[in-house]
């Protein structure tokens, strides 16, 4: 069975491509548009393997993981960021919620996150 | 007894003897009053001249028959001076005595003093004067000099009450535009305070009360040292006795919300200093203007990123076949479009550095490392670079192990790597870079040396600029922000080092950077 991985993005583009990408590699996709549908889908879904956007509407990337915190059920769920910004204070932060990686997206590319998470929950 | 005969005999001889007398004695006196040097004449009660002597014909130039018979007044000025001397000798006083104007026969004047001594006969009758007259011209000429004199002494006099009432005014001009600068200085939108010699505050302007929150009477004449306690001072005053020179524009904040630029000039009077101007300049409207800017590039790069990672994704997934294939001609066009977007994302990274370096808020985590470490790693990135250019490099190694330093590695990383891309962009094909690393007890060294076109000497001073590039580097090449070396120049002195270089145009150029070790470098941090 396909392993399941939750997408929380708000820039259309980036979920288009990255599903396409995620897909391609044999993964389930699912999409949420902003942070709270994503905390949601979150508990509804149980995803192998969360990618979290920070910058969204409703509720932004470092909500979402300070709720998941809350949850001892999700709280373990492997969560990489991929965000636009990477300022160390906001890696240290994410990190302390339970973060396993941090993408910058002008820094890396739709293949270099498939390595990630195969890294995180292989095939 | 004698008879009468013989009396008469006896009498007419002693008549002959006294006739004889009588005769020498006029000769006596007419010789004596021909050579006295004092032209005198006779005249009688109705100053009619009756003789004169030799010296009387000299001096009038009339001859002894010319002037008797003539009346006196005749030979002088007729004034009225004169008519009262005339009038006076019918008054037949014994002594006169006045000065006239004597006319001579050539109709020269010629100033004179005449008296008169009243003459009698045996029986004591009034006959007339013995008149002298006495030239004076010597006399008129030393008065007249004199009253040259005098005038002179006047005219100084006067002079100097002229010199006395221009210095009056001008102390009036002076006064006013003492009263003038007063004004200016009390009004004037810079806060200024005046130290004298002594190191006392000798003024200060309103507008510096203002900035200081002071209370003029309270501060004045105090020395420095004194007025850190008042108002605001006492980070004015750190600086002030930190910096014994001249200082220009520092910028301090003696409380919140008011941001000042400090500077301090020598004031010198003709010839010796008199004192110091301490000028304070409001730049907190400056400032609050440079925070927007900062904060506008901040998030107007941020924006920017979004899309850019959007085409950077795309573009990649074409390449990667992602979506499907694409013809040699489409791939040799998107991989040039991806690395134009590349190059715009390192700009808009540049810039997000450099205003998180403007808001102070670049530094993050010092570790300790090896600059080895640092600069293999670059060397490494660098090397496709290279070998496309047919550069050379020449890595000269410390020939001992380094010393570990404490430093944010991915900055430093960034600053060295800022270094090796100018000198691999601007160093012609075939050119050499030569690196190396060494240290002394104090500090490590960097250099890098390139044979590339160099820093044109005019512009050498502003290498270190935000957006600066030389003018013989944008004929060259057109890319590149002008933001690397402002960049590194930050990360460099935000870890206490130093950074400088040396370029000649055309031989090209090299940076150092100097790391203080760790001991020092922990000295440093303190100051945090």
């Amino acid at each position: 069975m396909a392993k399941k991985i939750l997408l929380i993005e708000d820039e259309e583009i980036m979920v288009n491509l990255l599903q396409k990408k995620l897909t391609h590699e044999g993964y389930e996709v699912l999409i949420a548009r902003d942070g709270k549908e994503g905390l949601e889908s979150i508990k509804k879904e149980k995803p192998d393997l969360i990618l979290l956007d920070i910058i969204m509407p409703k509720m932004s990337g470092f909500e979402v993981m300070e709720e998941m915190q809350k949850d001892e059920e999700i709280k373990d769920t492997p969560l990489i960021v991929i965000s636009n910004s990477g300022q160390p204070v906001e890696l240290d932060k994410a990190q302390k919620l339970g973060a396993k990686d941090w993408l910058v997206k002008t820094e890396f590319d739709p293949k270099e996150v498939i390595e990630k998470v195969i890294k995180q929950i292989g095939r | 007894m004698p008879s009468g005969k013989e009396e008469l005999i006896t009498l007419k001889e002693d008549l002959k003897k006294t006739k004889e007398d009588l005769f020498g004695l006029e000769g006596y006196i007419e010789e004596f009053s021909l050579f006295l040097p004092l032209a005198v004449c006779t005249v009688n009660p109705l100053h009619i001249i009756t003789n004169i002597n030799k010296a009387f014909e000299e001096l009038t130039g009339f001859s002894i028959n010319e002037s008797i018979g003539e009346a006196l007044e005749e030979i002088f000025k007729k004034d009225s001076k004169v008519k009262n001397i005339i009038k006076e000798i019918g008054k037949k006083k014994k002594t006169l005595e006045t000065e006239l104007t004597l006319i001579t026969k050539k109709k020269k004047e010629i100033p004179v003093k005449v008296s008169f001594s009243a003459r009698k006969d045996n029986e004591g009758n009034f006959i007339g004067y013995f008149t002298a007259i006495d030239e004076i011209v010597e006399l008129k000429k030393f008065q007249k000099g004199m009253e040259e004199k005098v005038k002179e002494l006047e005219d100084s006099r006067k002079a100097l009450f002229n010199i006395l009432e221009d210095i009056e005014e001008a102390r009036g001009v002076a006064e006013d535009e003492k009263n003038k600068t007063l004004a200016i200085i009390t009004n004037f939108t810079d806060g200024l305070l005046f130290f004298d010699t002594n190191n006392r505050l000798s003024l200060v302007n309103s507008q510096a009360k203002k900035f200081l929150k002071v209370n003029k009477e309270k501060i004045l004449k105090k020395p420095i040292l004194e007025l850190e306690k008042f108002g605001n001072f006492k980070s004015l005053i750190k600086i002030l006795t930190e910096e014994d020179k001249d200082i220009f524009r520092i910028e301090f904040s003696p409380r919140k919300g008011l941001a000042l630029e400090l500077s301090r000039v020598s004031i010198s009077g003709e010839e010796e200093k008199i004192g110091e101007l301490v000028i304070l300049h409001d730049i907190s409207r400056d400032k609050l203007i440079e925070r927007m800017k900062t904060e506008f590039v901040s998030l107007a790069a941020h924006q920017l990123r979004t899309p850019l990672s959007a085409i950077k994704w795309t573009l990649k997934m074409l390449l990667d076949g992602d979506l499907g294939k694409v013809t040699k001609e489409q791939k040799e066009f998107i991989e040039k479009t991806y690395n134009s977007n590349e190059r715009m994302i390192d700009l808009i990274n540049s810039l997000l550095n450099v205003t998180r370096i403007e808001e102070g808020r670049y530094l993050y985590k010092p570790t300790l490392t090896s600059l080895e470490n640092i600069v293999q790693f670059v060397i490494n990135s660098c090397e496709n670079q290279l070998e496309r250019k047919n550069i050379k490099l020449n890595y000269k190694k410390p020939d001992k192990k380094l010393p570990q330093v404490k430093v944010d590695i991915e900055k430093i990383r960034l600053a060295i790597q800022n270094l090796f891309d100018n000198a691999i962009r601007y160093t012609p094909k075939g050119g050499q870079v030569t690196v190396s690393l060494k240290h002394d007890k104090k500090e490590i060294e960097f250099s890098i040396a390139d044979t590339g076109v160099g820093v044109p000497e005019d512009q050498q001073s502003r290498v270190f600029s935000k957006f600066f590039r030389g003018a013989n580097v944008i004929r060259l090449d057109t890319e590149g922000s002008g933001l690397g070396l402002f960049i590194t120049k930050n990360i460099i002195e935000a870890h206490g080092g130093r950074i400088w270089f040396d370029s000649k145009e055309g031989k090209g150029t090299t940076f150092y950077i100097a790391f203080p070790i760790k001991k020092e470098f922990e000295e440093f941090l303190k100051k945090f």
